[in-house]
């Protein structure tokens, strides 16, 4: 079952064309993460999800229904922003019971709601606070505290831990996902940072420039990419592209030639296009010292020790490689 | 202290002195009599202190209806401008609607346009709307500031959007939003252009000078002129006591509030 369906949505700020004929399908209660760099469309589709930006053209069903002029506050969406948007003027407890107080529930009822999500988040006893006397992380919790307290259908959150250190995000992410399996809404989660990306989804959708690039689970994003936009993006250090050109049953690397299994040829005989680009990830090549099946000789250009692991940069032809393997088997190879 | 810090303080000292000279002047004044006024002019300690000059202003006109009307004219000029002023400002900031640009524009230009010339056509609008000599009549064509509604609307735009945002999703009504939201965030600057509007109106003179008529329906500073003219002009220890009445009350408001003040001036230009 769908619970958010983009269908050939287009969103435009004036002539500005930010999302270009997206179709989207979330499932109900999956956390899909998007993903792209900064001026992507990211945001702005989430935006469209929670009704704060209108769409341009096409159709955005939310729960199988028509949405596109559903009024945000009727869409039962629950929202965390990046900057926390807490109100500075009033406490933790009103913060978070703001959303009840509006829409007049029960005073007993509020307080027990609030205390409740106050609780799950570790909050007790900052109640009476205002944001300003809270830590970069409290207040991120203030804001999650405030977004659960609604339970509502579609969670959505907007970059929620760029404003955090690097060691209070690797804690936040494990809650984040702790959270949305306790209530189980559609958990829909905009990032650049494909480490959120790859440990907090279900599923990525991986954007550029307004494109869905692909939608798949972290692990197919990772090891089957759907383009060289999607290969190069996930992964730290990047996926070296190596132009090359196929020779008989040979693959042309620089002055060298590697035989190609059969599989690989088969797949670009039928493939229709022009060039061939190889691509391996830094930690998938090997670096040895006696010439094996697949290997072709090197000459290293510059070396970076990391630590754990040491990074070597070398040319094919024209283009510049990088490898990077544990710290243990450079040394392994030299012996 | 150091020389170069001790020769600044120096030269705030003095300039200082100089701004507050006139003020400390018609204080010591205001408590000479007649004789000693003319008698001992420079000096700024009375030799025989008196309150008669004070007796008098009270003896020649009706000063508390006048400090009455004063402020209420004040107190209906501010609390309407800060209304309008907040609306219109969340108006521009937070709403979308058609021509709002060139609204703002034309909003903005009549802070350009002299008094001298609406003056008249308000004159005429007021007496034949039969206000004149009243003090709702001097109220009135002040309701509404483009000056106010540039502050307010400087300020409210560094309230981050998302904080709205976050209302909206709940259906918050937009009144509801500037009543719990927007106005607490903005709420020292609301103060201190209020401040700044009440002061400003309690001083005001060629408009209410052409509307009042009738010394009952007075304001102070219309009352003050009264006594430099030709008429009361040589009793200087009266006009010093009324003006040292008049400033009583605005340097009280300003006393307590001088913080809100300053910060409206030192923000007005930034984007919080």
């Amino acid at each position: 079952m769908y619970s958010i369906r983009f269908k050939n949505v287009n969103k435009s700020f004036g002539k500005n064309k930010i999302i270009e004929d997206l179709n989207l399908d979330i499932k109900k209660g999956e956390r899909l993460i998007l993903l792209g760099s900064s001026g992507c469309g990211k945001s702005t589709i989430l935006r469209m999800i929670s009704g704060l930006e209108t769409i341009t053209s096409g159709e955005l069903y939310l729960n199988g229904e028509l949405a596109n002029d559903i009024d945000s506050g009727d869409r039962s969406i629950a929202m965390v922003f990046q900057n926390y948007a807490l109100y500075p003027h009033m406490t933790v407890n009103d913060n978070v019971g703001y959303g009840l107080k509006i829409n007049k529930t029960k005073k007993e009822e509020r307080v027990k709601k609030v205390a409740e999500a106050i609780d799950i988040l570790g909050l007790t006893n900052l109640e009476n606070r205002y944001p300003r006397e809270l830590s970069g992380g409290q207040r991120q919790r203030v804001a999650l505290a405030r977004a659960i307290v609604k339970k509502a259908d579609f969670f959505l959150l907007d970059e929620p831990l760029s404003n955090l250190d690097a060691q209070l995000r690797g804690q936040a992410r494990k809650e984040l996902v702790k959270i949305h399996e306790m209530y189980g809404q559609t958990f829909v989660y905009v990032t650049h940072d494909q480490i959120e990306a790859m440990t907090i989804g279900h599923r990525i959708a991986l954007l550029d420039k307004g494109h869905l690039q692909m939608l798949d689970t972290p692990h197919n994003v990772y090891h089957k990419p759907a383009n060289i936009f999607v290969a190069t993006f996930i992964g730290s250090p990047s996926m070296n592209i190596i132009s090359t050109n196929i020779y008989g049953r040979y693959m042309i690397l620089g002055k060298n030639k590697v035989e190609l299994p059969e599989m690989w040829l088969n797949q670009i005989a039928s493939s229709k296009a022009k060039g061939v680009k190889l691509g391996v990830r830094p930690e998938n090549i090997i670096l040895s010292n006696t010439p094996g099946q697949y290997s072709i000789p090197v000459t290293v250009r510059y070396v970076e020790d990391y630590g754990n692991r040491v990074g070597f940069y070398f040319n094919i032809g024209d283009c510049y490689i990088f490898l990077d393997i544990l710290y243990k088997f450079c040394f392994d190879t030299e012996r | 202290m150091k020389t170069k810090e001790f020769k600044w303080h120096i030269l705030f000292i003095v300039i200082i002195l100089i701004a507050l000279y006139p003020i400390i002047y018609a204080v010591s004044t205001s408590f000479k009599s007649l004789n000693e006024s003319f008698n001992n002019i420079l000096s700024l300690i009375p030799e025989e202190p008196t309150t008669s000059a004070y007796q008098r202003v009270l003896s020649i006109i009706p000063f508390f209806k006048i400090t009455l009307n004063t402020f209420i004219i004040a107190s209906i000029v501010t609390l309407f401008k800060l209304i309008t002023g907040v609306l219109a400002a969340y108006s521009f900031v937070f709403l979308d609607f058609k021509g709002k640009k060139w609204l703002y524009f034309v909003l903005i230009s009549t802070i350009f346009i002299p008094f001298t010339v609406t003056m008249i056509p308000n004159f005429i609008t007021i007496s034949r709307l039969g206000l004149k000599d009243n003090i709702i009549g001097v109220a009135i064509p002040q309701l509404a500031d483009a000056t106010g509604i540039f502050l307010l609307r400087q300020h409210m735009r560094g309230v981050p959007k998302s904080l709205l945002e976050v209302a909206k999703l709940e259906k918050t009504p937009h009144v509801t939003i500037l009543r719990t939201i927007v106005v607490p965030i903005i709420r020292p600057a609301i103060l201190s252009m209020g401040i700044i509007f009440f002061i400003n109106s309690w001083n005001e003179f060629v408009w209410p000078s052409l509307i009042l008529k009738s010394t009952e329906n007075y304001t102070l500073s219309l009352a003050l002129q009264m006594f430099v003219s030709a008429e009361g002009g040589t009793d200087i220890p009266v006009a010093m006591a009324i003006s040292v009445l008049t400033m009583l009350l605005p340097l009280v408001i300003y006393a307590f509030c001088q913080k809100f003040i300053i910060n409206t001036f030192a923000q007005s230009g930034i984007k919080g």
